[in-house]
């Protein structure tokens, strides 16, 4: 075996290529080109973004109207035998009620046509942190021990490819901790975890590569470290309460650090910047060059939502 | 058939208010083959008790209650996909909660118009009885376990294709009635007593393998539905 094959990096786990999904006129995900391999892989965007499309046709719950999308080389919409090395805990909080949770993981486990059914579900509920022996149904769970067992279910068969969307919705803070932790343990032995999110700092805990998208486009790719400073590098609108807005308006202009300004009631002025970082270092200097007190300083769309549409933009 | 998935479906299917049906059905059923024996005409009387109700209406309803919700209401309350995200055939699935549809009703359907065809009187109504309504359940199961694939509001829909399809349509002419599913086991009771009814002229084969073929062609859509939808 020559070195350059020895060295060929291994084939991606999940790979999309041009991928679009549409429902009649609404389009929720387009043209969408990415790979991934083992690891946890964060996929980031705000609500109605086209992330459960993607996810659901990765696991052959929806076939793509358009591009090609492949698991572990298969297309799981029209291979069920690759179904059983994916793992998937959906979003919806709807689970077989009239079971216990023990039953609900140890029916994924026969249905994978697992060895020993009932020692693998008490493994996966364990890890998940539920009790194996605790009788009670489905129906009496809470938020929190339905995402669990949703968890549970999605690892009983130890799949190679995971899907978790939106997995740690209603969990407390120390679950989510002990979850991410199990993320990355389970990405660290090989498998590839792909991680539902439309929380920012959530996805900056997964600390790994992160897929945007948002208006079903990927609108970024890449180490969280860089689609974070390329988000905090976005053009703002700041809105600024001094009492002396003209005053602080022109300094900030004479610095060259504002593209506009427009002067509102009650000492507003609200001010566009295309580098918010020498913003941020400009603007106490500058105020207090001309005797301003700053009230206060409100950025005007730093909400998920508006910083996902610059990065669409870009 | 996935024998785990056959579990399932039977444990979802079980619930207070059907069982409550059910024994309201089984009422009325012995209670009719108790009129029908103190009838003059017998014969007649309990042909007619027994087409009447347990092929247009026993059969119907209670294979309409659990067919439609056998995997409707996995559809319905997005569950489906437990089911759906493991190395399954699709075919198996459809043949594990049609299995478990008719092992439900089956037994019960055809075991109480069976014990009200023997409280009758009437000998020669007894086999037939217990086969016809099997033959009932069996195509009803089909069909409405594929409508409640199909449709999302399939306990509505079934109810109306019972009321106006079978029950009010299928009088209007021949065409009509071989188009309706009750024909077929009525006529089966028919040829059993010599009593005449309406709708009930089919041939002895076509009783026999229509109804199966209608169950058969139900559990094919279902199958065929199940591979090809998207699932929520």
């Amino acid at each position: 075996m020559s070195q350059a094959q020895t060295q060929t990096a291994p084939p991606p786990m999940v790979q999309a290529e041009g991928v679009s999904k549409w429902f009649g006129d609404l389009v929720a995900v387009s043209d969408v080109s990415f790979s991934i391999g083992a690891g946890v892989t964060a996929l980031l965007g705000p609500n109605g973004a086209g992330k459960s499309t993607l996810l659901r046709m990765m696991c052959g719950l929806a076939r793509p109207s358009n591009g090609s999308l492949t698991v572990l080389g298969k297309n799981p919409r029209a291979d069920v035998a690759v179904l059983g090395r994916i793992g998937m805990a959906p979003q919806q909080e709807s689970l077989l009620d009239y079971l216990s949770g023990r039953e609900f993981v140890e029916l994924a486990a026969q249905l994978h046509h697992v060895d020993n059914p009932v020692e693998a579900a008490r493994r996966a509920i364990q890890t998940v942190e539920l009790d194996p022996d605790d009788p009670r149904k489905l129906s009496t769970y809470s938020k929190g021990m339905r995402q669990r067992i949703k968890l549970a279910q999605a690892i009983v068969h130890d799949p190679l490819v995971i899907a978790l969307d939106e997995p740690l919705t209603g969990l407390d803070p120390r679950q989510r901790r002990e979850m991410i932790q199990l993320f990355h343990r389970l990405g660290s032995e090989g498998k590839c975890v792909i991680v539902s999110s439309h929380v920012l700092d959530e996805v900056e805990r997964f600390g790994s590569r992160v897929l945007v998208i948002a208006q079903g486009r990927l609108a970024a790719e890449g180490d969280f470290r860089e689609i974070r400073n390329l988000m905090d590098d976005r053009p703002l609108r700041i809105s600024i309460r001094t009492d002396q807005p003209r005053a602080l308006a022109i300094a900030l202009l004479n610095r060259g650090v504002i593209s506009g300004c427009r002067l509102e009631a009650n000492n507003l002025v609200v001010v566009d910047t295309s580098d918010p970082t020498a913003f941020r270092r400009a603007v106490a200097p500058a105020a207090r060059d001309q005797d301003a007190s700053l009230l206060e300083l409100r950025p005007l769309d730093d909400d998920l939502e508006s910083v996902f549409r610059y990065l669409v933009g870009q | 058939m996935n024998t785990h998935i056959y579990r399932v479906v039977i444990r979802s299917q079980i619930s207070t208010g059907r069982l409550l049906a059910l024994a309201g059905l089984s009422g009325v059923a012995i209670l009719l083959a108790f009129v029908a024996r103190a009838a003059d005409d017998p014969v007649e009387v309990a042909t007619r008790s027994m087409g009447t109700f347990g092929t247009n209406v026993f059969a119907p309803f209670i294979a309409l209650a659990l067919g439609s919700t056998a995997l409707g209401n996995l559809v319905e309350d997005r569950t489906l996909v437990y089911v759906w995200l493991r190395p399954v055939p699709r075919h198996s699935v459809a043949t594990a909660a049609f299995a478990a549809v008719l092992s439900v009703v089956g037994p019960i359907v055809v075991a109480v118009m069976t014990v009200a065809a023997a409280i009758t009187g009437v000998d020669d109504l007894l086999v037939a009885t217990a086969v016809a309504t099997a033959l009932a359940v069996f195509a009803y199961s089909g069909l409405f376990l594929a409508l409640g694939l199909r449709f999302k509001r399939s306990l509505l829909i079934g109810l109306g294709y019972i009321a106006i399809w079978e029950l009010l349509l299928s009088r209007l002419g021949d065409w009509f009635a071989r188009l309706s599913v009750r024909s077929y086991p009525m006529s089966i009771l028919s040829d059993a007593t010599d009593v005449s009814m309406r709708l009930a002229d089919r041939s002895t084969l076509a009783s026999y393998i229509v109804p199966l073929a209608v169950g058969l062609a139900g559990l094919l859509y279902t199958s065929w539905r199940l591979s090809r939808t998207e699932i929520d």
